[in-house]
């Protein structure tokens, strides 16, 4: 059933992230070696790598392909404090640093593309020095962590639509799935369990009019405490069927849900691993709190209110959407810039 | 039922290190592909940021998982099938009642046909094989597809293929003859022996065969015994000619076949209870095989390898006439006697054993788990046509469609992965009315862009399907791959395509760029082509027109010429960073031997002048008090400040030199017009 290949990475060090264009044929990876590294799968269907450069002059975190519409783009984020964005010289295997934000005054742990019919945005992710403010003493007591936020083009302005109260842990990662044509939203949550929510919307009251906040009616579908402590990320497949959780025990599993829409772990994998401790115990962290953002794929909302953005409390990390601009490409949609806070 | 869903999950070993802090990541592929890596444990720390010391292994693994499909040998399975399914899907909207019904048995005959063709053709293969290892992957294959075969005729029997009023056990004796094979090719051995009877496994043969009704072939081995002359032998011979087969040319009905049945076997008893064969032990069996008795099957148990041939022997001597609805009873009967012999049922047992209680669900259920781990190729095939013969309801799940909809969505999720299978993935999920074309948006959206003819394979799609947001990404993305690679006329014609206003007006810009440092254009072709497509954009109209201005001069078609250089200018066509450019283009219209330009489009021309020439002087001043206000000649110069906007000076010298001619034109020309004019 599964058929496994190795690629040699050959980075000096840790790999932190591995981030796969949009169409599959080119792969970005990047390491505490500050290098980013392309790979291109040629037709013998080997990955080679094409370019592997110096990005940064500390660990790099991410790394993110840019929807191949606005070309060869990718950005990384960096504990130099740093995010860049790189273009692919025409004709030439070479990346130019476009632009490098230098905003954030701590490492820059997550950086995420808009989805593309926003045009070229960036969001990027910082750790926050600060002691976590308590801005809504409210959701701490109920304990809920992840919030939805919604776009509303009438107000030009991202609003608290929902709060999950199913999770109360430190959330790590959060993901919408890609909505197939459900009539429904699927978001999955890492946190101490995998929990998948789905989010169905009802109808807005047509007495607030176009102002009026949609609401969901939100389920726990399924949690998961198989991964026996914390979960690290989760990430969905492209049509949203499959459901992909890496966690503290060291092995990635893969659920799916049957026809009855039961979701079941159809498989796990594990390293044959050299040390053989089993799986590793993670200590508590004490920055937990903070986690990467998600910007879901495309709008969560259904009536063309635009998209929704996910964020956590309490606020540790200050998220920051930039507006690049004097670069060549970057007039596309000119009107939709106005979406950015 | 704790040990079935463990059962479902696969647990994978890679070769990657498991360490203390660290844990295994993954990011997805295309489709049923995994990239996993080891990592340090998340969220990255500030103490993280330095360097580890440890040197670490930096292999990634690219996981890939439904990919038994994809042999060559398979591949053709799913090439074939896709056709009939396709064409089924056709008949199912165009016929109704008998029509339908007869092509939906048909159509599951191709599918069996189909299967029965791969698996002939991978055992050639292997039989080829020298590789171990490529011959057990082979051997696996044709075990799962002897399986799905052994699945599928039951559930054609069963559910497909009904005909009431029929006997059922003649078609299940068929379907136990085509997979149990051993008996025939013992008695092929058997009959080559010189003296038959002395060959060891005579007997064997005989009673596997018997056990599988196989009358004809049982006499012919018994007259080759030795003592076949004797009065025993001849006995059994006549027994077994006796023995009433059921005929569909035959006008019985199943009473009276029954009746006939019981007096042939009423008459095997007393041949048997008066001792006629005590002298030949082994006929004896023979006999109360016959006679369907109860403990001579139980004996010969391993002769029929596995509970349901036992089912179906024992039927033939025991309930000939058994009905449809009665079979569940039997098969647990049988089930349970191999199961208190020590034998474990296994998935394919249940799965069997729930079609022999009808109950469908749970067929497609256990072949779901226990077969889609290497493809969904069988679920979701034979539950299509069973849909379609309505023997699977349609009820909604949870999920938002109903059971078929859902498998072949799945089967088509792992087609949409592969390279070049992925245009028959698109035919499937064009027949999945809830959920297909959502799925498909997604997947036209990670397809891989190889090639331009991939491209326009993908956009035809799109076309068809009426998907025009996805086809402006393709062509968008095309597009910025053309420019990427230098091909400036591919790319514009890409943008185009997707009526992408601001990269086409940033291609086109680059154009005019190039037109004004060279002075020549490249992509002729595409220019000239333009057609309405030009009026997508302003500056690609004015180029398009601009080229066409070129081509009527190069004709020497110089009136049309001049009256189109007008129309750009004076309708405003024109970039203003351009105007110099035109102007300039008409100097060699005033200077023809015959008058182009008439008096009224010079007065034209020279009001564009004029016009261009104060914007340039009213620039110039703001610019100079810009920087500070310093004196300057009134004349035009140019600041390094606004540059971009202004001319150099060899320009403004050739502005002069068109003033001059412009004058003269404009004295020509009124000389010209005064001589026609008097008629």
């Amino acid at each position: 059933m599964f058929a496994a290949k190795s690629i040699s990475a050959d980075h000096k060090d840790l790999i932190h992230d591995v981030s796969y264009d949009f169409h599959g044929r080119r792969m970005a990876t990047c390491s505490s070696d500050q290098t980013v590294k392309v790979w291109e799968q040629g037709d013998d269907g080997q990955w080679h790598c094409t370019a592997s450069w110096k990005t940064h002059s500390g660990s790099v975190w991410r790394v993110t392909w840019a929807h191949p519409e606005f070309g060869q783009v990718l950005a990384t984020c960096s504990f130099d404090r740093t995010a860049a964005v790189w273009e692919k010289e025409a004709g030439q295997n070479h990346w130019l640093k476009r632009t490098s934000l230098v905003d954030s005054r701590t490492s820059v742990t997550d950086v995420k593309f808009a989805p593309k019919h926003l045009g070229l945005q960036l969001a990027t992710l910082q750790l926050s020095l600060l002691e976590p403010k308590q801005s809504a003493p409210s959701n701490v007591s109920s304990g809920g962590k992840v919030q939805i936020h919604e776009y509303s083009e009438v107000q030009r302005k991202w609003n608290k639509v929902e709060t999950v109260v199913m999770v109360a842990e430190p959330v790590h990662d959060v993901c919408f799935a890609p909505n197939m044509g459900r009539s429904y939203h699927l978001l999955a949550i890492a946190s101490k369990e995998l929990s998948i929510i789905s989010l169905k919307p009802l109808r807005k009251d047509p007495a607030a009019g176009g102002t009026g906040i949609s609401k969901f009616e939100m389920r726990q579908v399924a949690v998961f405490d198989e991964h026996e402590s914390q979960v690290w990320r989760a990430s969905w497949n492209v049509t949203g069927t499959i459901l992909a959780s890496s966690g503290a025990d060291g092995f990635v599993r893969m659920w799916k849900a049957n026809y009855l829409d039961n979701w079941k772990c159809i498989s796990v994998l594990k390293g044959d691993g050299s040390t053989g401790e089993g799986p590793a115990s993670i200590p508590q962290n004490s920055v937990t709190s903070g986690a990467p953002s998600s910007i879901p794929p495309n709008g969560a909302a259904t009536n063309g209110s635009g998209s929704s953005v996910v964020s956590h409390e309490p606020p540790a990390r200050s998220m920051n959407i930039k507006r690049n601009t004097g670069w060549p490409w970057m007039d596309i949609k000119k009107d939709q810039f106005k979406l950015f806070y | 039922m704790a040990s079935s869903s463990e059962r479902e999950v696969d647990n994978i070993s890679l070769p990657l290190p498991t360490r203390e802090h660290a844990t295994l990541r993954s990011v997805w592929g295309l489709g049923n592909q995994l990239f996993v890596y080891a990592a340090n444990r998340d969220p990255p720390r500030q103490s993280d940021g330095r360097p580890s010391a440890r040197p670490q292994t930096t292999d990634i693994l690219d996981v890939r998982w439904n990919a038994d499909m994809y042999g060559p040998v398979t591949r053709k399975l799913v090439n074939e099938s896709h056709s009939v399914f396709v064409m089924l899907q056709g008949q199912v909207t165009s016929h109704t009642g008998s029509a339908l019904y007869s092509q939906l048995k048909k159509a599951s005959r191709k599918y069996r046909s189909v299967l029965k063709a791969c698996t002939l053709e991978l055992q050639a293969v292997e039989s080829c094989e020298e590789n171990a290892e490529k011959r057990s992957y082979y051997d696996d294959q044709i075990q799962l597809l002897e399986i799905v075969q052994l699945i599928w005729s039951l559930c054609e029997i069963l559910f497909i293929d009904i005909s009431p009023g029929e006997m059922v056990l003649t078609q299940l004796l068929n379907w136990i003859q085509s997979h149990f094979s051993y008996g025939r090719q013992l008695a092929e051995e058997v009959i080559k022996e010189e003296q038959a009877d002395t060959h060891p496994a005579y007997w064997q043969a005989v009673y596997r065969l018997l056990l599988q009704g196989d009358v004809d072939r049982v006499r012919k081995l018994l007259s080759l015994h030795t003592c076949n002359q004797t009065q025993p032998f001849a006995s059994v011979d006549e027994l077994l000619k006796k023995m009433p087969q059921w005929r569909t040319t035959h006008a019985m009905s199943l009473a009276e076949f029954d009746l006939k049945w019981r007096h042939w076997r009423e008459e095997c008893m007393r041949r048997y209870e008066e001792g006629q064969f005590t002298a030949f032990s082994q006929l004896e069996v023979v006999v109360q095989i016959l006679c369907g008795d109860m403990l001579v099957f139980s004996e010969h148990r391993d002769l029929c390898e596995t509970w349901y041939h036992l089912l179906i022997s024992r039927l033939l001597f025991q309930h000939p006439t058994v009905r449809p609805t009665d079979l569940s009873l039997y098969a647990q009967e049988c089930m349970e006697e191999f199961r208190r012999a020590g034998q474990r049922m296994g998935d394919l047992d249940n799965i069997l054993l729930a079609a022999f209680e009808f109950d469908l669900h749970q067929v497609v259920k256990d072949s779901s788990t226990y077969l889609s781990g290497h493809s969904w190729w069988f679920v979701a095939h034979l539950t299509d046509i069973l849909h379609h013969c309505g023997q699977i309801d349609s009820q909604k799940l949870a999920f938002g469609s109903n059971l078929r909809e859902y498998l072949l969505l799945q089967y088509a999720s792992g087609l949409m992965s592969h390279h070049s299978l992925w245009q028959v993935g698109v035919d499937y999920l064009d027949f999945c009315p809830v959920l297909g074309r959502e799925h498909l948006k997604l997947f036209i959206e990670s397809l891989p862009l190889d090639s331009e003819r991939k491209a326009n394979k993908l956009l035809h799609i799109c076309q068809e399907r009426d998907l025009s947001e996805q086809a402006q990404s393709i062509c968008k993305v095309m597009g910025m791959r053309c420019t990427d690679d230098g091909r400036l006329g591919s790319a514009l014609s890409w943008f185009l395509r997707s009526k992408d206003v601001p990269a086409a007006t940033r291609l086109t810009e680059r154009f005019l760029q190039e037109y004004k440092e060279h002075g020549r254009f490249s992509h002729v072709d595409l220019l000239d082509h333009l057609g309405p497509t030009m009026l997508l954009t302003k500056q690609l109209t004015f180029l398009g027109k601009y080229r066409e201005f070129h081509r009527l001069y190069q004709e020497k078609d110089l009136q049309a010429a001049a009256s189109l250089l007008l129309a750009l200018l004076a309708e405003r066509v024109a970039p203003r960073d351009f105007w110099v450019t035109l102007l300039m283009d008409a100097l060699p219209l005033l200077e023809t031997p015959q008058v182009v330009l008439g008096t009224q489009q010079t007065y034209e021309l020279m009001h564009c002048l004029e016009e261009l020439t104060l914007e340039l002087q009213k620039h110039s001043t703001n610019a100079a008090t810009n920087i500070g206000a310093r004196p300057k000649s009134p004349g035009v110069r140019v600041s390094a400040t606004a540059s971009t906007q202004l001319i150099s000076e060899s320009d403004l010298e050739k502005l002069k030199f068109l003033r001059l001619a412009l004058a003269r034109n404009l004295s020509r020309a009124i000389l010209h017009e005064g001589t026609i004019a008097p008629a």
